[in-house]
Order: structure tokens, then sequence, then C-alpha cells
């Protein structure tokens, strides 16, 4: 008997009406496969990886611990838990164990009526403050330039309304930006026109051409129409400075100025509808959602004009407004701030830079290149729907003169390569392709100095699997390359040294395998076949034994595990979207959209659509929702340790 | 009509003001005139200045006690300002002695509390910065309450590893627990808002004050219609706009402006427009900041980090060390990494060196600038390698205006709170409080005997 219902969950279904098909979970089964071969290290007493899995009495207690259990599932899946010398279970109760955790974590996330999920408002961060002046005032100038750095949260990104806080400073900072931006607009002619849509003449008198002049602006810059007594207290301004003898112009940018530093455009601000049901977002928060995910800034034109027709939210036109929005160069926004944050490639050059006495022909002009590379390799995907399997591995990338030279393919690329990157079909050996093998990324994952194999596959876990390691238990160094035990011996031997401490190869068993795949690359992301005068052996097994060689191999590895990187790359790109951490209701959302990826050979366009025709993109909660979700990030006090 | 003719100011500060110019200190910065000592006795001023990652603990605790004490080789640097220091050993932060790796070391550094375990949703430091508590109640008296300086933005994306916020790693300063305070890294930025700051115009004023009005209606009126996370971003917005308007204000009334600086900023002295390439010039640059908007009297009150906890900076500009700060703070006790540890750790002790000897260069009242401050040096952990908030590695210098007994090593009974030094600094800058985190009393052992 598989399953034995719940009475838990009979509850719960009984009183959500319109369910999905829910499959009746029993978790007897599941228990004892977890005692049999799990809570002898993962018990209440001494919880190893702090993962207690005794305490688990119902599915609603396993769903509730999504992050962990996600882990679990990933960890018995890829046959990396149990860890090599426990007792490990036949295939096929390894199989019952991951699918009995995928039913209970997938239907529970689709099992209520939809959720959109929090919207909390949230300010513009300062890549989008400056994208939004630059359109607003039509201005090439960054208005940002003396705005502090936001911090990232949920999924890592800075757009995430939680970790958006503003300090005493900032309003100092908005009105000095505000009059920079506005003096620098008011001297330039093109975007003077563009902003004062309308001036006194004998047919219009001052008031109205600035009232004219101010609906227009606000509306913009608020993402929304203006109330009229919006309207009047921004035309009373103009008046002030009319009045004491400001020409036109001036007295109209003064007004301005208050517009820019206004909660309305510095933050972004939703109509939160009464009730506890949700609700369509209203077309202007429509095209204010789809403008800042797809390009980083506000909604344009085409699509306020969209909005007051009330058409954007038919679905074709939202399709159509997707796919045109992709199209624009605009859309750079989203893959530089996705893409460099998802990899962190936007850090080389900030917090990764390569040690120049280590690296004497690395310039910033490289740098500039390399960085540059994941962006518009990821914009090449998206605007010609090419599969997301090319960020694992690719026939193409993007290079100039400096990068191709770096890559030694500089001499078999037809044509010139100058500054600007450009899309170069890759050498048949050139061992390049996806975004393992980028520059910025091998940079980003080592030390200044030098590779390390730890570290990459740190990375690669995190960034492209989706599965984090976690930190070394208390107490125990962290896993050194040069002890003094196993010095003269290489770093391969050094590492497998270490793993034989069962503490240590439970956790490096995945990580050095991934990262020494990568060690034909040196720390800037070179190609060599040696190190130290050694020749590099980039031969590894990973735990559940798929085993490689070199990066080629690596890259056939990680594409077999689409599932895996596709998920991870959803979960993220959903989060950017939605500028929060995910709730335990978006992941119907993720569920929805594999499945579409999986249907359409992951074709780039599918992911954004779906996410922008997904349920917590397209609505949001009543204001009388009650129930808090579970998260992603469910804060929890850290303990008091005793002294 | 041009557009000079409009009559409510133009922003005209720091406009034309020539080149900018990464002038020698004393040159440039010298005060063009004592305004305003001699008279009312001469304020206290505290900074803060935190080291991340740790130290290497074998090099760092000084021989003897009390004044009988021979610096330790990183100490070493502080040789000529000795009498004016006080190293503190075996104080420690109990609430930090949790969580993985260096979160909750570094924003529980100047607030003594646990934060929440969170990569965003409900992050909380759980309390108030020291440097907050008393900017919140002195900080009226000067143009800027405080200022948050670093050298490095708040480091980008979330530690997956250990479930935090690298939010946290980037902050000391916080104004309350859920605010952090965004810290200025850009040496031309900081010299700006001084100088604007102590300059307030009365035009400046009149232009502002109607915008800011109108803001603040509309933010309060947007206010009433979100729940409760959101009125707290709200919230943030409203004090920030007031904290704007009371200065303009102020510059505007005579009757509310007793602040005098205390020395004028010399728009010469403005460092360049873009942060240095090269990381010494960069800490030099900032505290320079540091000493200018003391002896203005522009804030008496500061924080600097040197840089983010885990900081990765390469050191290798330093003689003898070829790597990166955080990865040979895992010095797995091995020489090579523990000599290039202690030699980065040392040349932190050299720029805080550095800066108290610039403090002790200008006279004021009856004494100098440092006999009227109070500037703590430290880290929050003591060995990189382990994580460890036990014993601490901390040195404070300055006498606060004669309330504190400096030339010693004071060496407290194990673990006691590093809290207790915070109620001390707090009572010697004239904000007493009862009690502060877990502080189980005054710290009295650094306290000039009256």
């Amino acid at each position: 008997m598989r399953y034995v219902v719940l009475p838990l969950l009979i509850a719960l279904t009984c009183a959500l009406p319109a369910v999905a098909e829910v499959k009746p979970l029993s978790f007897d089964r599941t228990k004892t496969l977890l005692e049999r071969y799990c809570t002898d290290c993962h018990n209440t007493d001494a919880p190893e990886a702090d993962l207690d899995l005794t305490v688990y009495g119902t599915v609603d207690a396993v769903v509730a611990a999504r992050p962990k259990w996600e882990q679990v599932l990933h960890r018995v899946r890829n046959g990396e838990m149990p860890p090599e010398g426990s007792d490990a279970p036949t295939l096929d109760e390894r199989d019952e164990l991951v699918e009995w955790i995928e039913t209970a974590l997938r239907s529970a996330a689709c099992a209520g009526p939809p959720d959109p999920g929090p919207s909390p408002i949230r300010r513009l961060n300062r890549s989008e403050y400056r994208n939004t002046i630059r359109d607003l005032l039509g201005v090439h100038f960054d208005a940002a330039h003396a705005l502090p750095a936001d911090g990232a949260g949920g999924a890592g990104f800075d757009n995430a309304a939680e970790t958006l806080f503003l300090s005493p400073v900032h309003a100092e900072k908005y009105l000095d930006a505000a009059r920079e931006a506005l003096d620098y607009a008011a001297k330039d002619v093109r975007s003077r026109k563009r902003i004062i849509i309308a001036r006194p003449s004998d047919k219009l008198s001052a008031d109205d051409a600035a009232r004219k002049v101010l609906s227009r602006f606000a509306l913009r810059a608020f993402r929304r129409p203006p109330s009229d007594e919006e309207i009047d207290r921004l035309l009373s301004l103009y008046r002030q400075a009319a009045d004491s003898g400001s020409p036109y112009d001036d007295a109209v940018m003064y007004a301005m100025q208050a517009v820019l530093i206004s909660p309305h455009f510095l933050f972004r601000v939703e109509q939160i509808p009464a009730g506890t049901s949700p609700q369509p977002v209203n077309d202007y928060e429509l095209a204010t959602r789809l403008s800042y995910f797809l390009w980083g800034s506000m909604p344009d034109d085409r699509l306020l004009d969209l909005a007051r027709k009330q058409q954007l939210h038919n679905d074709d036109v939202l399709k159509a407004e997707t796919l045109r929005m992709l199209k624009d160069r605009k859309s750079r926004g989203l893959s530089e701030s996705f893409v460099g944050q998802w990899l962190g490639t936007r850090s080389l050059g900030v917090e990764y830079r390569p040690d120049p006495e280590v690296f004497r022909r690395y310039r910033p002009e490289l740098e500039s290149a390399m960085r540059e590379e994941p962006i518009v390799v990821f914009l090449d995907i998206l605007r010609e729907n090419r599969s997301l399997l090319n960020l694992i591995d690719a026939d193409f990338t993007y290079v100039n003169f400096d990068l191709a030279r770096h890559y030694g393919i500089h001499k078999q690329i037809e044509g010139t390569l100058r500054q600007q990157l450009r899309r170069v079909d890759l050498p048949e050996d050139s061992h390049r392709g996806g975004v393992l093998t980028m520059a910025a990324v091998l940079a980003v994952s080592s030390y200044p100095d030098r590779t390390s194999p730890v570290l990459r596959g740190k990375w690669l876990l995190e960034n492209v699997l989706g599965s984090p390691a976690p930190p070394p238990p208390p107490n125990v160094p962290e896993l050194s390359e040069d002890d003094e035990a196993v010095k003269g011996k290489t770093l391969r031997e050094r590492l497998l040294a270490h793993r034989a401490n069962p503490t240590c190869a439970a956790c490096h068993d995945r990580l050095d395998p991934l990262g020494f795949g990568l060690e034909n690359f040196d720390a800037v992301g070179r190609w060599r076949t040696k190190d130290n005068d050694q020749p590099i052996d980039a031969s590894g097994t990973l735990p559940g034994g798929a085993t490689f060689n070199g990066p080629d191999e690596l890259k056939k590895v990680l594409l077999a595990r689409k599932d895996e990187t596709m998920r991870h790359l959803t979960t993220k790109m959903l989060a950017y979207a939605l500028g929060r951490g995910l709730v335990n209701e978006d992941y119907c959302t993720v569920d929805q959209i594999m499945d579409r990826l999986a249907a359409n050979d992951y074709r780039a366009q599918e992911l954004i659509l779906g996410i922008v025709e997904s349920v917590p993109f397209r609505q949001h909660r009543g204001r009388d929702h009650g129930q808090p979700s579970t998260t992603d990030d469910a804060p929890e006090m850290t303990e008091e340790s005793t002294p | 009509m041009s557009r000079h003719d409009f009559p409510i100011s133009r922003r005209t500060l720091l406009r034309g003001a020539g080149a900018a110019l990464a002038l020698p200190w004393l040159e440039a910065m010298a005060p063009r005139a004592a305004l305003a000592s001699g008279t009312a006795s001469a304020p206290v001023r505290m900074a803060f200045l935190f080291m991340p990652n740790g130290v290497h603990p074998k090099f760092w605790t000084p021989e003897g006690t009390g004044s009988d004490f021979s610096l330790s080789p990183t100490l070493e640097p502080l040789a000529d300002v000795r009498d004016q220091i006080t190293v503190l050993t075996n104080l420690w932060h109990r609430n930090s002695n949790t969580g993985d790796g260096h979160y909750v070391k570094t924003s529980g550094f100047l607030t003594g509390t646990t934060i929440n375990k969170t990569v965003g949703i409900a992050i909380n430091c759980n309390g108030t910065s020291v440097d907050q508590l008393a900017a919140q109640r002195v900080g009226g008296a000067t143009p800027l309450p405080s200022l948050e300086l670093g050298t490095e933005p708040v480091s980008s994306g979330v530690d997956t590893n250990v479930g935090y916020t690298r939010v946290y790693g980037s902050h000391i300063a916080w104004r309350g627990p859920t605010q952090p305070l965004a810290k200025e890294i850009n040496p031309r930025l900081v010299y700006e808002r001084l100088f604007r700051a102590g300059k307030g115009s009365a035009d400046a004023a009149r232009e502002g004050r109607p915008l800011l009005d109108l803001v603040l209606d509309d933010a309060r009126r947007l206010r009433e219609q979100l729940g409760t996370t959101d009125r707290q971003k709200m919230d943030e917005y409203l004090e920030s706009v007031r904290a704007l308007e009371q200065r303009l204000e102020r510059a505007d009334s005579p009757e509310m402006n007793a602040w005098q600086p205390r020395a004028e900023l010399n728009p010469k002295a403005r460092p360049a427009e873009t942060i240095p390439e090269s990381h010494a010039e960069h800490v030099r640059l900032m505290l320079d900041m540091i000493v200018l908007a003391f002896q203005s009297d522009t804030t008496r009150i500061c924080t600097f980090m040197f840089g983010n906890s885990v900081s990765n900076k390469n050191f290798s500009f330093l003689d003898g060390v070829s790597g990166a700060h955080h990865s040979l703070s895992h010095h797995q006790n091995e020489e090579d990494k523990l000599r290039q540890y202690q030699l980065i750790n040392r040349w932190h002790v050299e720029q805080y060196a550095y800066l108290l000897r610039r403090l002790s260069e200008i006279p004021e009242g009856n004494g100098t600038l440092l006999d009227n401050s109070m500037v703590l040096f430290g880290s929050g952990l003591r060995d990189g390698n382990r994580h460890d908030p036990h014993n601490l590695p901390l040195v404070l210098g300055g006498r606060a205006g004669g309330r504190l007994q400096t030339g010693q090593h004071v060496v407290c009974g194990k673990d006691t709170p590093m809290s207790n030094l915070f109620v001390s600094m707090l009572d010697a800058f004239g904000s007493p409080v009862d009690q502060f985190a877990d502080s189980t009393g005054p710290l009295k052992e650094i306290l000039a005997s009256s």
C-alpha cells in the first residue's frame, strides 16, 4: 500500500475548492526509508549539516520546510546522499524516496487556489533609477552616480524589495540627482523638447501650458495617470517659482524636481485591492512590472498608451509586447542586471580582482570584455529565442579582439575583430561555449592569484545546479589546499587526502570533482595544459557515478542534468522578475514553466513568457490576505549559544 | 532671459572651484582659522573603525598590563601615540557567538546583538548600534548627526552557503533593528556632503523646502494606504526627507542654528572625483574625511569600515604579501599565510595610527583634537581562521576630553561583554545609558579617575 491518505491533507484539500489534482500521499513508507538510511546522522542529537530528519511528522511539515527538502531531493536524486561508506538504498528505494519528496513539494505548491504571493512596495534600485531618469528625461547622464550601492536579498538580486533600504543620506542624494539631471536636460535641446511639451502662447495660458507639461511628466514619472489634486499641487510649485520671476521653463522644471523626489516616483507602488482574493494588477501596474523586468526601466509611451486603453492585459497584446520589448535595445537592462548577478560576474573588477603581479597582461579593456561576454551571449539567446541549454554548452560566443586572443582563438576567427564584442562560431577544439568556460566566470570563481577547484565547484553547485554546499561544520577548519601534512603533493592529491575524512568528504566529494573539470583554465580563464610544470588532470567522478574528463565532458554531464540547471535558472529568473525571494506558492509557477520549457526545447522566450503570463506576475494578493507564506527564506533567530 | 535670472538659487555649490587636487593634507586642509575653539569647551567625538577578518592572535596582544606594557608586533605602528591609546583584552560579544561565518560578527559589532538568519525577508539585527544611539541623542547638535564611511560598496548577492544576505556583512551602523545605514565610499562625495552640510544657505532652504513639504505630504498620505512592512519603508523615506528638511531649516534660521563650524573647510582640499585605484590612498583619504568632519565639527560621530567582512581585497600591494585578505585569514596555522595575515593586520593598525596622529596634530582648546575624541579600532572576530568572537582585538584611542585613561593595556576578566565598553564610551560621550545589549555594567578601567 503506497498511498495512505493523511488526515491532515484531507482537511487541507477539503478546505480548498477547485484544487488541482492532488495525489494522496503517504509519509509512512518514506519515514521508514529515512529511518533506515538517513537518521543515523540527521537526527536531533547531532544533526549533520544542521538537518534533523526526525522532526517531520506530516507532509505539511515537510512542505513548510521546502528549502531543506529541496536540498534533500537534490542530494538523494544525485546519489550524493547517503555518503559513500554508509548503507545505500537500492535504486528502487532511491526512486521511491525521490518521487515522494518531489510529489509532496510539487503538489503542495499548486494545491491551493492560485496565490500570487506578496508584492511589497519597492524602491527603484540604483540601476533602475539611472535607467529611469535616462528614459524619462531623454538624457545620457548617469544620475545615480552618487547614490549608494544596494545590497541583495532573496534570490541574490539587488532589486529585492526587502533589502532596498533608505538611509537618511538618500533624500539629499535624490534631491541633488534630480537637480543635476534636470539641469542637464535643460541644456539639451532634444531632451528639453521631450519634457516641455507645451509653452505659453496666444492660445495657451502659461498656467494651462504648465498643467499640460506637468500632467504628462507626472504620468510618465509615476507610471500612472496623476490625480487632479496631484497636478494642482505641482502647479502651485510652478506658480511659486513663476510668481517670483522665474522664466517658464525654469519654473516648470522646478516643479519637476518635486516629481523626481516623490515617493510615487522613487517607489513602485501598486493599488492593492480590497478583500482576500487575488486580483489582476491594473494595466499601468502591469506595464510597470513588465518594463522593470525586461528593461530595468520605466514603461515607454507605447506601453503607457496600451495601459490607458486597457489593452495590455489581453493575452495576445501582452505576448506581443513582451516580444517587442525583448527586441528593444533596452532589454540589455535585463541581461546586464540578471546575468551579472546570477553568475557573479558583475563583481569582476570590484570584489574580485585578479592579481596584477601574477597576471601582468591582464588589462582593464580585457576585463570589460570578459564582463560583457555573458551579458551579450544571454541577450543573443533571448532575442533569437535560442535554447537556454546554450548557457551550459554552445558552439558560439561573443568576443572582441582582446578576448579572442585571451582564448587563443583569434587566428581561427574569420573576419575582423574590433573593440566591440561580436558573435563568432567557436572553433572545434576551443573548449569554450556556455557560461562555465567564460573567462569572467572562471575568474570570479578563483583566488586572485590562482585557481581553486573547491571555489569553482562551490560556484557551480550554487549558481548552475542550485544546490549550494553548506558551510564547514563548526570547529572544522575550511579545507586547506596546502596543508603541511600533504606538502609536495599535487593539488589533486592534497584534496584527495582531505577527502579521506568522511566529514569533509560529504561535501568535497561534490565540490572538488566539478572544480577539477575546469582546471584546464587558469585564474583569469586562459587555457592551459600544465600547472607548475605538472600536466593537468581534469578528470572527475561525481557522487552517483558520473565520470568525465575535462570541461567538454563536464558540460555533457551538466547537460544531462538539465532538470536541475533549468529549474535553477527558472527560479532565479522568476525571483528577479518578481523582485523578491520566492515563496511556496511560486513553485507552482516554477513547475509550470519547467513543463513549458521541456515541451519547447528550452527556448529562452518561453521562460520569459511563462513568467510574464504567470499568476504572481499578473496578479497581486488582496489587502486582507491573511496567510503568511512559507518562504525560501524563512527568517530564523539564530540560537544563542551558551558562553 | 537667461537661466541665471531664476531667483531661487540654482545649485552652485562646489561648481567652478577649480580642478580637484589631492593636496597633502597639512597644506590643503589646515583650517583657515580656529573659529569657535577656546570659548565653549570642545565637544567629544567618537569614531569606530572596523577591520574585517580578524587578526593573527599571537602577534596582537601586548606583553604586560596597565601602563607597563610593550606593544606587540602588530600594534607596533602605534608607538608614537602609545600614551594616547588603551589596548583592550578579553572583551567579547556573547550574542555573536553563533551563526556561521562573519555576518553576525559584523552587523553585531556595534550592536552587541544577534541577527536574524535570512537572505532578505525580515532582515533584523535586533538592536541599534552604539554610534546611532549616540547620534539619536546628540546628533542634533551638528549639521550631520553621524557619518557612515567605507571603502567597498555593499557586497553583492546573498551567501547561500550560510543563508545570510551580504547586506549583513557590509554594515556596522544600524539606525534601528531593520535599518542598516548606507555608507559613503567616495571621498569626494564625503567632502561635498560635509561642505554642503556646513554651508547651508537661506536660498537653498527657500528653494528646497516647498519641494520637501510636498513630498512629505505625499508620503504621509501614501503611508496610510500601506500594510505594516510597506509602512516601514515609507517611514524610512519620511525620516530621510525630514532629516534633509531640518538641515535646510537650520541653515535658514539663525536662532535654530547655534552651531558654528570650529574650522572652515577649504574647497581646495576636496579630493579628486574618482575613487583612487590604490587601496592605501583610498583609505587615507577616507580617514582624512573623518579628521575634517571632526575638526570642523560637522559631525561628532563616525563609523568606518576598512572593508566589508569576508572582504577578499588583494593586499599584494604590501611587501611580502601575495594574496587576498579573507583567504589569508583562513591561515590554517600555516607559517607563510600567518606571516602575510599579520602584515595585513599591521597595515590596518598603521592606518589607525595615521588617523590618531592626524587628530593629535590639530590643536583644540588646551589640547588636541585627539584629546577630545575616542576612536575605537577593532574586528568582530579574533582569529580569522576560527570566526571566534572571544577576546576581540580592540584598541581605543583618545581621551574623550579627559574622561578616558590612556597609555595602558587593560586586561579584563575573561569574557567581559564588549557592550560594557560601549556603556562607558556613551558615558564619556555625555549620553549615558544604564544598559547596552548584554552589558553587565561600565568598563571602569578605561575611565579616568576623577
